[in-house]
Formats: structure tokens, C-alpha cells, sequence
């Protein structure tokens, strides 16, 4: 067996350097089909970084009528005690209302003084669990609210949400599409390329089989030549997405990051870039094997 | 140790490449099959190597029925054969030595065996001092006593030769025969396929001729 991977080691280096103009080009292929999907799984990751940060921030607005009445307020803050949707709640007055108003919208403040009483209703601000951020949880609860006597109306907009939640779920369907067509291309010209050095070896491997080499010896110089190409087309790939990503991050991602109130965009994590690697080996290696499958 | 039993191959419709062949070849013996080109010497040839199977009949190699060989046990069947052909089929991007050494290589048999190995079968086809060149610089004599050295390097039982001084002048022709004769005085079965009566009759072996799918024993 150590002598087999030596041999299969040994001769897979030797084509692919004689081969080294088409061996660039299935690496190249992969590098391509795997800086694609690198670059989806990059965006996507962050978006859901994103989605994750804002669903721990979402909160929801329970308007209060102004003549709800202390009985009314205690079965609402009975609703709104702290559970598996709900983390805290904290009651805001109709003057705490105004007073938040006045300082949000200074230019406004003197007009807001011209008025005989303050329009702004009292409020509950209910601050929900990270991961109810999106549940049907919160709808219920939404629903159950507006029930009550004494509210006047629940503000809970989740759309925003739901729609970055349907984007990155676009986004990923759309680049895994798009990689794995371009996976598929990969494989192919792996295949091509394994079976033009296949070409040019048909002697040896006439002889081979003449003395009765195992498939071993046969097959497995091209199926790792065929992992070697898709591991250095993963390397190449893997490399121009951090350098791509590096030139981006200065002037482009962080300021849109800061835009959208995002903490920081980052790199594919360790797994993802090793599972890249060893995703561009698989594919070398299923090239190599079809392509040697009729030796 | 070669046996066939009405051993037939057609490969278009009533076309007989072989037909209805019935000969036994001793362990250590040697034999010359001979006819005209397209008599069906090569395709005994291919039957014997297992490249390709009887359209009718039996053929029994060490006892056992090739047609039954599962394709592990035609690998094992095929380390215990030498072959030789007429051009030699020796890889270019080799050295001599790498040519040689190779069928070892491919069975995974030790680098120290290999080199020993190779350097001997080298002296005995006295070629030793040629081990680094390639094989466009040797001559066609040279080249033939190389492919000898690589089909004898693995110790086989059985050496199938087909047309191996096809391409070889007289003098160079007896002199590849001389290995075969003393590749065979050391026991080795030895199964030569060739047009040449005249080196049939100088080397004054057991012929077999074919014709038309047909066989009779001399040459």
C-alpha cells in the first residue's frame, strides 16, 4: 500500500508538470468554481451574522390607550413577563415619551411645546429573546396583545427581518446553483485533463496491465493527480478570496458595515476554508477516477 | 503446461482467426508458432495473455481455465508471464535502467530488489553499461535485448514472444534467439511467434504452423 501511494505520489508530480499547460487550466476551472462558492458562502455567512445581531436587538412597541387603567396595565405586564419569547420589559410614560422625543428631534422640541397636551402614547418596550427573533413566538404574543383591553396598538416589524432572513436564503441557493455548475465544469475538465495524460501514457499502462500492476498502480497516479489539481485550485481559490477580501474590507465592507450597524464583517472560518479544500480534492479526485475508470 | 481443446476465435461472423486448436506445450519447452500474416499467431497470443477470450473451446494455462479467471486473479495469472514484441514497446521518457526496473516497480517490489534485479538482467543481456541512456539512442538489437532483460526481470514461468526479430537483420535475429534458447535452458516455457522459417529452421525448435485457422505440427 505505501508503495502504491508512492508510485500513485510520484507519478501524479511527474504528469502534472509534464502536463502543466492543461493541468493549469482544470486547476484554474476549480479555482474559479471554488472562489465563486467561497464568495457566496462569505457573503452569506455575514448576512446571517447580520440577521443574527439584528434579531437580538429586535424589540417590540406595546402602545398603551391613555385612559388604560392600572388593572388593564397589570394584565398586559402579566403577558409581557420574561419566558422563552420575551427577555424584559420596561414600562415608558406618556412624559418619558416626550421627553425621548424632544431629545431625539431637538429641531422639533419647540413646536412639540406649542401643543395643549402630549400626543405621544405610554408604552411597554419589550426587548425579546435572540433566538425568538424570528419565531412564531412573537406573533402569537403580537396577536394576543392587541386582545387586550387597554392597548391601543403592538408594533412589532418584523419584515425587515423576514426579508434579510429570505435573502440570504436566496443568496445561498443561487450560489450554490451557480458553484455547483461550476463544480460540475470543474469535474469535467479535471476528467479531460487526467484522461489527455491517460492518452499519453497508454504504453506504460498497457505494459502495466500486460505484467498484471495492480488497479492500484494503474488508476492511482491519475486519481491523485486528479486530488492534486482540485487541492491547488482549493489553495488558488482560497487565496484570491482573502486577498480580494482584504483589498474590499478598507474601503468597501466596513463602511457598509458600519452603514447597516453591523459590528464587523469577517473571513470564511477555518472549517468553511478547509472544508473548501478538502470540496476541491473531492472533486479532483472524482475527475481522476472517471477518467481512469475505463483503463 | 499449455493446453487447448478445440480452442476456436472468430471475431466477424464465420470468420475463424483461430479454429478448432488442440495442442498441449510441456513446461520447458520451446515453441515456434509460424504461418503467414493474418494466420492467427497474434491472436494465440492474446488468448495465451488473456487480452482476449475463446469464441469456442478450452484453454488451460498452469492448470487453470483462462476464461474463468476473475479480472484479480488475470493480474496475478499475468506476473507469472514475460512478453516480447515485435517493436519492442519500451517507454521512451525511461532510461534503460527505468524500463527494466519498472514491471518490479508496478508489482511494488523493494527499491534494493529492483536495483539488484535490474543491474543483473542488464549484465546478462550485456547492456549494463547503457543503463542511463534512453532508448531512441540504442540501436534496434539493443532495444530488443532490453525488453527481453524487462520480460525476463520478474522470474516468469512463461515467455510469449510475438515476432521479436520482426525488425531485426539475420545476424541480430540468431543472436536474440540464443537468449531465448538459454532463457529456456533454465527451465522458463518459451512460445515464439514469427514468419521467419528460415530462424525456425536454425534454431531447430518445435513449430507449429497456422493457416487459415488451421494448424498442423512443423514449420
Amino acid at each position: 500500500m505505501k508503495h502504491a501511494l508512492n508510485y500513485a505520489f510520484d507519478e501524479a508530480i511527474t504528469s502534472l508538470w509534464r502536463g502543466r499547460r492543461s493541468g493549469f487550466l482544470s486547476t484554474a476551472t476549480i479555482g474559479v468554481a471554488l472562489f465563486v462558492l467561497g464568495g457566496f458562502l462569505l457573503a452569506t455567512s455575514n448576512l446571517q451574522r447580520l440577521g443574527d445581531q439584528w434579531s437580538r436587538s429586535a424589540e417590540m412597541s406595546v402602545y398603551l390607550n391613555d385612559d388604560a387603567t392600572a388593572g388593564q396595565k397589570l394584565a398586559i405586564e402579566g403577558l409581557l413577563k420574561a419566558g422563552p419569547v420575551i427577555a424584559g420589559a420596561e414600562f415608558v410614560s406618556k412624559a418619558q415619551a416626550l421627553e425621548r422625543f424632544k431629545q431625539t428631534f431637538a429641531d422639533l422640541a419647540s413646536t412639540v411645546g406649542t401643543l395643549d397636551s402630549n400626543p405621544l402614547p405610554a408604552s411597554y418596550e419589550v426587548r425579546l429573546q435572540p433566538q425568538a427573533g424570528t419565531s412564531t413566538g412573537v406573533d402569537e404574543l403580537a396577536q394576543q396583545l392587541r386582545g387586550v383591553a387597554g392597548v391601543a396598538d403592538v408594533r412589532y416589524d418584523r419584515q425587515w427581518l423576514d426579508r434579510l432572513t429570505s435573502t440570504i436564503g436566496i443568496v445561498r441557493i443561487v450560489g450554490l446553483a451557480l458553484a455547483g455548475v461550476l463544480i460540475v465544469a470543474a469535474a469535467l475538465t479535471v476528467a479531460t485533463v487526467v484522461r489527455l495524460a491517460l492518452h499519453a501514457r497508454r504504453d506504460e499502462i498497457e505494459i502495466m496491465q500486460l505484467v498484471g500492476a495492480p488497479q492500484a498502480y494503474v488508476r492511482g497516479p491519475f486519481v491523485v493527480e486528479g486530488i492534486l489539481q482540485g487541492g491547488i485550485g482549493a489553495i488558488v481559490a482560497l487565496v484570491l478570496l482573502s486577498v480580494t477580501y482584504l483589498l474590499m474590507r478598507g474601503p468597501y465592507l466596513m463602511p457598509l458595515a458600519e452603514a447597516v450597524n453591523f459590528s464587523s464583517v469577517s473571513f470564511l472560518s477555518a472549517g468553511w476554508c478547509f472544508l473548501l479544500l478538502v470540496g476541491g480534492m473531492v472533486v479532483g479526485c472524482l475527475g481522476g477516477f472517471v477518467a481512469s475508470g475505463r483503463t | 503446461m499449455i493446453e487447448t481443446s478445440h480452442l476456436s476465435k472468430v471475431y466477424r461472423e464465420g470468420v475463424y482467426a483461430i479454429r478448432d486448436l488442440s495442442i498441449n506445450i510441456e513446461k520447458g519447452e520451446f515453441l515456434f508458432i509460424t504461418g503467414p500474416s493474418g494466420s492467427g499467431k497474434s491472436t494465440l497470443l492474446k488468448l495465451l495473455l488473456r487480452e482476449e477470450l475463446p469464441s469456442d473451446g478450452q484453454l488451460k494455462v498452469f492448470g487453470r481455465n483462462l476464461s474463468d479467471l476473475t479480472s484479480r486473479q488475470v493480474q496475478e495469472y499475468r506476473r507469472s508471464l514475460g512478453f516480447i514484441f515485435q517493436d519492442f514497446r519500451l517507454i521512451p521518457r525511461f532510461t534503460v535502467f527505468q524500463n527494466v526496473a519498472f514491471v518490479m516497480r508496478v508489482l511494488g517490489v523493494p527499491p534494493a530488489v529492483q536495483q539488484r534485479k535490474t543491474f543483473q538482467m542488464l549484465k546478462w543481456v550485456g547492456l549494463q553499461h547503457r543503463m542511463n541512456a534512453n532508448p531512441q539512442e540504442l540501436s534496434g538489437g539493443e532495444q530488443q535485448r532490453i525488453a527481453i532483460a524487462r520480460a525476463l526481470v520478474n522470474d516468469p514461468q512463461l515467455v510469449l514472444a510475438d515476432e521479436p526479430t520482426g525488425n531485426l537483420d539475420p545476424d541480430l535475429s540468431l543472436e536474440i534467439m540464443n537468449m531465448f534458447r538459454e532463457m529456456n535452458s533454465r527451465g522458463t516455457t518459451v512460445v515464439v511467434a514469427t514468419h521467419d522459417r528460415e530462424l525456425i529452421r536454425r534454431v531447430g525448435r518445435r513449430a507449429i504452423t497456422l493457416e487459415h485457422g488451421h494448424f498442423s505440427e512443423g514449420a
